[in-house]
This record gives structure tokens, C-alpha cells and sequence, in this order.
């Protein structure tokens, strides 16, 4: 069959009605990205006190970091490493229960313990980090261990999540075979359910190690321990170059940090 | 014969002895290590123990019951709009940048394999190895106070975010039209418009959705030094000691990002 106007205009996708509704919801999306681009970038934005280009280039230049400030910055850099580190593990501690109550094939009661898992993964994942870490300062004071316990709580939600989604979509061949021997619940899932979880659960565990150590970074600013401190610190004294070298810290920190999990990742993934 | 059954048995057994003795070892190490970060993080143990106690009373009296007449006064919940705005921004304009570093970033479509590959891999891993708040406070200090430094932390972060799995995913793609339309003499733009787009776009949706998602969740955070947003008021509250006040925009915070994780997964649904 040729090709003319009247079988393009047959093309489905070239309907004038689902050209225009296209149109129009391109329309609307710019329309919105203006206007809020115009809200908050022009009035928004106080450009008065915005410096001129070269001044905003001196800025950023003193910004550059101060070499000779790394050595002092060694013991909270291992610090925030070392709070990821006890962030991640108790947040797998303390994710076991709570995927074991979040999830439908396990849990023991719909109606009672499943929405308290549910609802304990939203609440952990929908807030921020320096949140948790504001109330546990407020209550242990300052130091790393408020750090931790935030960490803790802020990732526990990721790993109950997945945790729980990966034992829901378990197979249940083995499950089934290892009931047709007699064995009771415990033996079902300790010995049906969890071998097939478990590397699901070490890979989304080395994952949230590597979310957990940039956030360790930021959580001194809030006084929770770790290298975010000192980098507030010389931010509000106008030490910049001290600051560039904190920053600079932070993110051979964290390359680091996702270089070592890529590696663990892979290697689990082929065996 | 017996002999050796014996001796195959002997050196399973030896080696069991040697397996057990090198995962204690393993377990002895880690213990000593856990025991050495302890010591090293000088952690009160005590007041772990007392943390109950003190959460209690702290939560009784000092949070609860959150002052929701100061959350819903019409200033925060402007700045709650100014937010949202900004998360919206960033993903946007991010997500403009990201789409060509993503399309560089990838081995298998990338235009040019010793100039462009590397330089936006360096940029994706750059943009993402920074924490949102300490960029949002560099850009304060550099820039100017407001949500003009939040919109440009969560630009960077957004191309940190999304080019990473965008370009992971555009990995995936099956080679055989991109071939076609190379075939034809195509230029990389025309490649990428005609041979690429049209397979990475459900996925890159899902992403840009998820990303928008996520910029939320950091955008509230912001403001705690200075870059725009509801952050700011939370702050305030916090270093006046208001600890009621600040629980209510807290429960306003939570309320917006449980919605918007509901609108972004809805979207993601409605894509498949």
C-alpha cells in the first residue's frame, strides 16, 4: 500500500484531538515551570544582594580547599564512616521485625500488625534525616550516638521496605516442600524463606551504607557527631578554604564509600 | 583402599577444623573492631540505656501535642508552596541538563568514548558525591540568601541522581534500531532523537518521576541554611526551643512527602 497523507492521518498518535490534548499539556507544563520560575527566581530572589560576577568569582575561588586543614579533619571524617557503619547495621537489626511484620505473607495479623509495619516504613522514610537527628540530640545531647540512632531510623525504612517486598515475592516451591516434611513455621521460614531473602537483603543493606555515609556527612550540622560539624563550623567563621577542604573530604569520602559497595554489590550478584 | 577413605576423611576433616578456625577468627576481629569504634566514637553507654527513659518524658512534654496554630499560619504554609516550587525547578531544569549528560554517560550510545564519556561520568559522580544541604550552604555563601541557592543545590542533585540511572538504564537499550538509523548516515543528534529516545523515554519517565520524589523529601531540609523553603521555619522554631511549633511543621513536612510519594507513585503506575 503507498503511502499518502490519508493513511498518516489514520496514525492514531496523529489524531488532531490527541495532538491538540498533547499540545495543551505541553502548554500547561511550561506555562507552570514559568510561573513558578518567575515566583521564586526573579521576586523571589533578592538580587540586590547578589554580588557581582566577580565578586561571586572571589567567593568561589576562597572556596578552593585549604590542604593543610585535612590532617585536623582525619579523626571526624573516620567518625562519620564509623556512623554509617553502626547506622546501617542497626537499621538491619532493627528491620527484621519490622519487615516481618510488613509484609502479607508473613505477618501474623492483617488487620492489627500489618499497617503498623506499613505505617513505621512511611514514617521512616518520609522523614529526613536531621529530623531524627534533632530529637535524639534533644534527648542524648551532643555526640555521635544521637548520629547513629538518626541514621538508624532513617534506614530502616528503605530496608523493612524491600526487605519485605522480596519475601512477599518469594518462591513458594521451596517453602512448600519443606512443609510437606512436617516442619512447623519457624523451620518454613528459617529454612524456606530466608535463603532466598538473604542476598536480596545483604546487597539493599551495602545500598543503604552508602545512602547512610552522605548522610553522616551532614548530620554534625545539627551537632549528631561526624565531619558536618566542623565544616559548619568554619562555614559561619568564613574559614572558606577550610570549609573547601571539609567538603573536599566529604566527597573522596563518599566516592570511596560507593566505589567499596559497587565492588561488594557485584561480587554478590555473580556469587 | 581403607587407607584412603582414611586420609580423604582426615583432610575433610582438617579442613573443616581450618574453615571453623578462620571464621572465628573473622568473628573475634569484627567483635574486637566493634568494641575499638565504640572506645573510638566515645560513646556514653549509659545514656543509651537511659535513652528510653528520657524519650518518654521528652515526648510527652516537650513535643506533644504539636502547635498546629503556628503550622497552618499562612507564612509557613506559603513556604510550603515555596517548596514545593522548588522542588519542582530543580527536577526540571536538572533534568534538562541531564538528559544529553545521560546520553554521553552511557558506553553503548555515547557520541564520543574519549572526550564525552568521561567528562560526563566526572560530572554525574561530582553532582552526586555532595550532600544537598552542604552545596545548599556553599551556594548560599556564594550566591545569595533564598531559594534561588535551593533551586540550583537541587539542579545539581537532580543531575547527581537521575544521570546515574539514566545513563545505567540507557545501558540496557536493545542496539539493533540505534544500528538502523546509523546505517541510514545519520548524525548522533538525529540518532539520538529517533534511534534512543523513543526506547529509554517509559524508563526515563519513571526516573524523572522518582527523582521529583526524592528532591521533595531533601527540598524541606533546605531552608536550615538559608536556601528557600520550609527548612527555615523549622530552624527557628528549633534554636527558640519552641519544640511544639517545630513538631507542627514537622507533621506538615511528613504529610506533604507521604502525598507526594502517593501522587509519584500513581504517576509511575499510570505509566506502565
Amino acid at each position: 500500500m503507498p503511502i499518502t497523507d490519508a493513511t498518516l492521518i489514520q496514525n492514531p498518535l496523529r489524531r488532531p484531538a490527541i495532538l491538540l490534548r498533547r499540545y495543551i499539556i505541553y502548554t500547561v507544563v511550561v506555562a507552570i515551570i514559568l510561573i513558578m520560575s518567575l515566583h521564586l527566581l526573579v521576586y523571589g530572589t533578592d538580587w540586590s544582594r547578589m554580588g557581582s560576577p566577580s565578586e561571586i568569582a572571589d567567593i568561589a575561588i576562597s572556596l578552593l580547599p585549604n590542604l593543610e586543614f585535612i590532617p585536623k579533619i582525619m579523626t571526624p571524617l573516620v567518625d562519620t564512616a564509623l556512623m554509617a557503619f553502626w547506622g546501617t547495621l542497626l537499621a538491619v537489626v532493627m528491620s527484621v521485625p519490622v519487615s516481618y511484620l510488613a509484609a502479607s505473607t508473613t505477618t501474623p495479623s492483617m488487620i492489627f500488625t500489618f499497617p503498623i509495619g506499613r505505617g513505621l516504613i512511611v514514617l521512616s522514610r518520609s522523614t529526613h534525616e536531621i529530623i531524627f537527628a534533632l530529637i535524639f540530640v534533644a534527648t542524648l545531647g551532643l555526640g555521635p550516638l544521637p548520629g547513629i540512632l538518626a541514621l538508624a531510623c532513617r534506614s530502616v525504612g528503605f530496608m523493612s521496605k524491600t526487605t519485605a517486598e522480596a519475601m512477599e515475592n518469594v518462591d513458594r516451591g521451596p517453602v512448600e516442600a519443606i512443609a510437606s516434611t512436617g516442619a512447623g513455621t519457624t523451620a518454613r521460614f528459617l529454612f524456606g524463606v530466608v535463603p532466598q531473602v538473604f542476598p536480596i537483603f545483604l546487597g539493599n543493606a551495602i545500598f543503604a551504607f552508602d545512602a547512610n555515609v552522605r548522610r553522616a556527612a551532614i548530620l554534625g550540622m545539627v551537632g549528631a557527631g561526624g565531619i558536618g560539624l566542623h565544616f559548619s563550623e568554619q562555614m559561619r567563621s568564613y574559614n572558606y578554604g577550610n570549609a573547601g577542604a571539609c567538603v573536599l573530604a566529604v566527597v573522596v569520602l563518599v566516592i570511596v564509600g560507593e566505589i567499596i559497595s559497587n565492588r561488594i554489590r557485584t561480587k554478590l550478584i555473580s556469587g | 583402599m581403607t587407607d584412603k577413605i582414611d586420609s580423604i576423611h582426615n583432610a575433610y576433616i582438617s579442613n573443616r577444623r581450618t574453615v571453623g578456625l578462620v571464621k572465628f577468627g573473622v568473628g573475634l576481629a569484627l567483635l574486637v573492631f566493634g568494641f575499638w569504634t565504640v572506645s573510638f566514637l566515645n560513646i556514653p553507654m549509659d545514656r543509651l540505656l537511659s535513652l528510653f527513659g528520657r524519650l518518654g518524658p521528652m515526648l510527652t512534654n516537650r513535643i506533644f501535642p504539636p502547635d498546629l496554630v503556628y503550622a497552618t499560619e499562612w507564612k509557613v504554609l506559603l513556604s510550603l508552596v515555596e517548596t514545593i516550587e522548588m522542588s519542582i525547578l530543580g527536577a526540571f531544569y536538572g533534568t534538562i541538563i541531564t538528559i544529553p549528560l545521560a546520553w554521553w554517560a552511557a558506553w553503548n550510545i555515547t557520541p564520543n568514548r574519549t572526550i564525552l564519556y568521561p567528562f560526563a561520568r566526572a560530572i554525574i559522580v561530582l553532582c552526586r558525591s555532595v550532600p544537598a544541604l552542604i552545596l545548599g550552604f556553599l551556594l548560599v555563601a556564594i550566591f545569595v540568601f533564598g531559594p534561588f541557592a535551593g533551586v540550583l543545590a537541587l539542579t545539581i542533585g537532580t543531575i547527581g541522581f537521575t544521570g546515574k540511572l539514566m545513563a545505567e538504564q540507557a545501558e540496557t537499550i536493545d542496539m539493533g534500531p540505534v544500528e538502523a538509523i546509523r546505517a541510514t548516515g545519520a548524525g548522533p543528534l538525529k540518532v539520538f532523537v529517533f534511534g534512543i529516545w523513543p526506547q529509554v523515554k517509559p524508563a526515563w519517565s519513571g526516573i524523572i518521576i522518582y527523582n521529583w520524589d526524592a528532591r521533595l523529601r531533601g527540598s524541606t531540609i533546605l531552608g536550615f541554611v538559608g536556601a528557600g523553603g520550609i527548612g527555615l521555619h523549622l530552624r527557628l522554631q528549633i534554636s527558640q526551643l519552641e519544640y511544639h511549633a517545630a513538631m507542627g511543621i514537622i507533621i506538615l513536612v511528613v504529610v506533604l512527602v507521604i502525598f507526594s510519594e502517593a501522587i509519584s507513585h500513581y504517576l509511575r503506575e499510570r505509566l506502565r
